[in-house]
């Protein structure tokens, strides 16, 4: 979110609202906005059965009853355009992926207001902003160790490696965003 | 057929996203807890 968040005005440009949602309650939802800086809503929807579920992205295999990672378009008047289902936690499309299929639909600038966010209380697994940084680039460093190891499993794994270290380049970079969007 | 839902928003008021339909919309799903 964060870097979709950097690139808000992108998305506001190219005629489109961000919004956010998981199956976390209101006060987590409203820490992660507060950390992030969030300049789009993150909605809840705990028990899965109001947009999760009926989108067709509850996992189904992850006890905790969240959500899948992915990423819906829908054009003016509600139609669903394009979606992407994520693997896993770390599978999302480019940004830049998601801005070409808004820009396809040729529409004007909107507006977006701030959203609303309420008393937060993150989540006993939630991290720090200052622990994502740490954390991010020893995900980034993993990924190359074992896209170095294993080249023998072929082009499929060394560019899926490729891909997740790109992604964390582009999260640490908007890490530095998130500063400018409090003032 | 248009997609529409009405959950709650990171003020816990109610959010129904019928109610923005005049521009296109991202969403993007989160497991949640970050």
């Amino acid at each position: 979110m964060a870097v979709l968040a950097n690139r808000h005005d992108e998305f506001l440009g190219a005629g489109s609202r961000i919004f956010g949602l998981s199956a976390d309650a209101v006060p987590q939802n409203a820490a992660v906005m507060e950390k992030l800086a969030l300049p789009f809503p993150l909605l809840a929807d705990p028990d899965r059965d109001k947009a999760i579920t009926p989108l067709g992205f509850a996992d189904e295999k992850d006890a905790r009853q969240i959500s899948r990672a992915g990423t819906v378009i829908l054009a003016p008047g509600g139609d669903e355009v394009w979606r992407h289902t994520g693997r896993d936690y770390a599978d999302r499309p480019h940004e830049d992926l998601v801005l070409e299929q808004v820009m396809a639909l040729d529409l004007g600038p909107t507006r977006q207001e701030a959203p609303a966010i309420g008393a937060a209380e993150a989540g006993p697994t939630a991290m720090s902003l200052a622990s994502l940084v740490p954390y991010l680039k020893g995900a980034k460093f993993a990924s190359l160790a074992l896209r170095s190891r294993h080249r023998e499993l072929g082009a499929e794994f060394t560019d899926d490696a490729k891909q997740l270290v790109q992604r964390v380049d582009r999260y640490l970079e908007a890490l530095d965003g998130i500063e400018g969007r409090r003032t | 057929m248009a997609v529409d839902f009405t959950v709650v928003d990171g003020a816990g008021e109610t959010f129904t996203l019928s109610d923005y339909r005049d521009a296109a919309a991202v969403i993007t799903f989160h497991r949640g807890d970050f």
